[in-house]
């Protein structure tokens, strides 16, 4: 019973995600390359998001918590859009096209593809145990996040979290955890998990992060795909992903929020620049849907979400574009210099103008240390090999995405009390787990380019002729 | 290999085939010249320091200096800053004490390297581990192992590295070491190493041939393979905790689980402390001197309403305990309660009039009258 309440707490969500993102395609969309994996990991985050969203929308309303009044509307809605889309499309060929295994693999790129494959599976599936049967473990996960999932379960609605001094003038209306202010979209996920099961259980209402993490994959296969990589060169960034020791340790060890804003926020990403690439409507609203629940999952998730501005002005206007992100960089830059001097405080960290960067500890836990096996390293040498694309007009809105997210590490671990975190190896890691993905899916492109380059130089191939090859 | 090579090249300590074999010293063969401490599990524990300030853990051994250039001491719970030095006398020198500093990485000791130690001749008669205090937190020692070095030794070493299992630990969440704590020669940097090598290589023969159209390609399959042998030391890794996790918790319902976890004893006190409060949530203040005792009960009785202090190990203001409250105090000292007079004393303000609930050896469940 415990497995279909599981199974059933994550099919809700994604299938009204999945209906959602369909019924937002126009008629004569087709199914481009990787739709089919972009639509069930978008559809997954963004449903798991709505449900948080339909959740709190309950609290307000009064109305106490259990399965049926949470479930039933959102199935509603998922049954009539479903029904909708696939009156108005032809859903089931689509879908054939969209989940058929690559055409254009040559024999022993299909058989890396497999076996890339199989290693994804085998993967989760250790990912899956550890979840089914861990009870909440990590630190944060039992001071500051399920605390509240706790509560709000047992209460059937958001009962409010405060500091010290609030908490002692609420007399009792009021609950204390280790950071109250955080947001509800991940605990709400937990007591949705636990609505499906029918009791509290803190092993398996971790499993949408399990979901998550799959979730996370099927983004990077899709959104690079549609970015023109090659079948095979997404599901390489997809194993690249799936196989880093730090996001899996936030998979098995369940609780914190990060993996949940990497994922939110790679697809974010990946949603503006498929709208770069396409110009279409779905495009834009996922774009706000998933920088929306970025601010809604982790507190930095509302800088995360302003990284994604200076990439939009560099698409809406190629001519000018860079200049003024890059003039928005300085200016974000001399305001926060401006503003470390009175002391700021943002989000618990002092903004301040002693620069202390730890560069030894830095480079230990990007180079030394197992977190990344060597995602940094493949990072510096492809954005040095590959300089001459970097900010050509296809490359160049995800070089800026990437720039602000490492521009923004910078200024957390060089100008404010985190600094310390690098030095413990603490938060350093986690944050940085946030912008993983798309530092490999600009690997990952930046080599597709310099490929490209290399061809048509050592080759004798014209460029445009190399580019329709790879994008195969 | 040629990395492989390259590294032994520079780094066997003596003889590339020494004929000795490892000397390992366990805990329990160790004795105190200085200080105090007590066995925990297959450690000694470092309690005390004696007047001089120094903690001294003595091994007698008896092998000749030459065969033996390496030194590991193994340990854990050293501050990065801690003094912890390597004594040894020889019978070339009986009556001179020699000592040489042990770096400490990531809380453990790291081997030390006597081949140019002008001190580290003839016999070696006796090894020690010095520790200078104070110490907050008693020091764990697990035991010294003198090592013959060699190319087969290094190298075994770096693979008992590579390979050691990391398990599940509060650190895991923020930072994956992969493998052994300290680690002398990282895999990563060594397979990016040679990453550069084969690239070198093939690069200068395909510039022979003029066929360099292949660099993408080649240089993406090295990296993809050396991300692969990383991955594949991480699987195996984590195959190993998932063969541990389901040891401890396959077949077991959520309560059970939490009865078979790190804290238990936690969990237990606290299932006995929600029989005893009422089905409405109340206000709780929780208190205990480890952190993780405070975070740790307060999230084991939520729904009620508790208060801990996530930071610093503070009891509440006296003033701001209502009639009706509860405190539960869990391994923590300097409380006091008098069962006759039904009086709590915290540290500070006056004695308040509470009932104990629940007593047992270090910890009760209080209510505040």
């Amino acid at each position: 019973m415990d497995a279909i309440a599981v199974i059933l707490a994550g099919v809700v969500p994604c299938w009204l995600g999945v209906a959602c993102v369909l019924a937002l395609r126009g008629k004569t969309a087709g199914a481009g390359d990787g739709d089919g994996a972009w639509i069930i990991g978008a559809g997954y985050l963004a449903g798991a998001f709505l449900l948080a969203v339909w959740m709190r929308v309950l609290s307000l309303a009064g109305i106490k918590f259990n399965v049926w009044i949470v479930a039933l509307p959102l199935v509603a809605i998922a049954l009539v859009l479903t029904v909708w889309v696939m009156r108005r499309t032809a859903l089931a060929s689509e879908a054939r096209t969209a989940f058929a295994p690559p055409a254009s693999l040559s024999d022993w790129a299909r058989v890396a593809w497999w076996l890339l494959i199989a290693w994804l599976a085998l993967r989760f599936a250790m990912l899956a145990f550890e979840v089914s049967l861990r009870p909440l473990y990590p630190w944060d996960a039992w001071t500051q996040w399920a605390t509240k999932a706790r509560v709000w379960y047992e209460l059937g609605y958001l009962a409010p979290f405060g500091r010290v001094d609030a908490w002692l003038a609420a007399n009792g209306a009021m609950y204390f955890d280790a950071s109250p202010e955080y947001p509800p979209t991940m605990p709400l996920l937990q007591v949705w998990s636990c609505l499906v099961l029918g009791r509290w259980d803190d092993t398996l209402m971790n499993w949408p992060w399990w979901f998550m993490g799959v979730a996370l994959i099927f983004v990077m296969y899709g959104g690079l795909r549609s970015l023109g990589a090659s079948a095979l060169a997404a599901l390489v960034g997809a194993f690249l992903v799936a196989s880093m020791p730090l996001a899996n340790a936030h998979v098995a060890l369940a609780g914190y929020a990060d993996l949940p804003m990497a994922a939110y926020y790679t697809a974010a990403a990946f949603a503006l620049l498929r709208w770069v690439r396409e110009r279409r409507r779905e495009d834009v609203v996922a774009t706000l849907v998933f920088a929306a629940a970025c601010t809604q999952v982790k507190n930095p998730g509302w800088f995360w979400a302003a990284t994604l501005v200076p990439a939009f002005v560099v698409a809406r206007w190629p001519r000018y574009g860079m200049r003024i992100a890059f003039a928005g960089f300085a200016l974000a830059l001399i305001a926060l210099v401006a503003l470390a001097r009175f002391k700021l405080r943002l989000f618990n960290y002092e903004l301040n103008l002693a620069y202390t960067p730890a560069w030894g500890d830095l480079a230990e836990s990007y180079f030394l240390l197992g977190n990344w096996h060597i995602l940094w390293y493949g990072a510096i040498a492809l954005a040095i090999i590959g300089w001459r694309s970097l900010l050509a007009p296809a490359l160049a809105p995800l070089t800026t995405i990437v720039a602000g997210g490492l521009l923004f590490l910078f200024m957390v671990f060089g100008f404010t009390t985190a600094s310390y975190y690098i030095s413990d190896q603490t938060t350093v890691n986690r944050a940085t787990l946030h912008l993983a993905p798309l530092i490999v899916a600009f690997m990952i492109m930046t080599w597709q380019a310099f490929a490209v380059r290399w061809a048509a130089t050592h080759a004798g191939v014209p460029s445009d002729q190399v580019a329709d090859s790879t994008a195969t | 290999m040629a990395c492989l090579g390259l590294y032994l090249a520079f780094s066997v300590p003596g003889a590339w085939f020494p004929g000795g074999s490892t000397q390992t010293i366990g805990a329990r063969a160790l004795a105190f010249a200085r200080g105090g401490g007590v066995m925990d599990g297959d450690a000694l524990a470092v309690t005390s320091v004696d007047a001089g300030g120094l903690a001294v853990i003595r091994a007698q051994t008896d092998l000749r200096s030459a065969e033996y250039p390496v030194v590991a001491w193994s340990g854990f719970g050293f501050a990065e800053t801690a003094d912890v030095r390597l004594l040894w006398q020889t019978d070339y020198a009986p009556n001179k004490l020699n000592s040489v500093r042990v770096p400490v990485v990531a809380g453990r000791l790291a081997p030390v390297t006597m081949t140019k130690n002008p001190d580290w001749v003839g016999r070696i008669t006796g090894v020690a581990l010095a520790v200078r205090g104070p110490l907050p937190e008693p020091v764990h020692v697990v035991g010294v192992s003198i090592k013959p070095g060699g190319a087969m030794g290094t190298l075994g070493d770096r693979f008992a590295e590579w390979l050691s299992f990391e398990h599940w630990s509060g650190t895991s969440i923020n930072t994956i070491t992969g493998g052994a704590e300290v680690q002398e020669l990282p895999l990563p940097t060594l397979l990016v190493v040679a990453i550069a090598i084969a690239l070198a290589a093939w690069f200068g023969l395909a510039w022979r041939s003029r066929r360099l159209a292949a660099f993408p390609a080649v240089l993406a399959l090295l990296f993809v393979t050396a991300w692969l042998l990383l991955d594949a030391q991480w699987s195996a890794n984590l195959f190993r905790q998932l063969r541990e996790t389901r040891a401890q918790y396959a077949g077991k319902d959520w309560r059970e689980r939490h009865l078979a976890a790190e804290d238990a004893p936690l969990f237990a006190f606290i299932e006995k402390v929600r029989a005893k409060l009422p089905a409405t949530p109340v206000r709780i203040f929780v208190v205990a001197d480890a952190p993780y005792f405070r975070g740790r009960g307060a999230y084991h009785l939520y729904p009620h309403n508790v208060l801990f202090d996530p930071f610093r190990n503070s009891l509440p203001n006296p003033a701001t305990l209502h009639a009706g409250d509860y405190v539960l105090v869990y391994q923590r000292r300097g409380l006091q309660y008098n069962a006759e007079e039904k009086k709590l004393k915290l540290d500070q303000g006056s004695p308040i009039p509470a009932e104990a609930v629940l007593v047992e050896p270090g910890a009760a469940l209080l209510k505040v009258l």
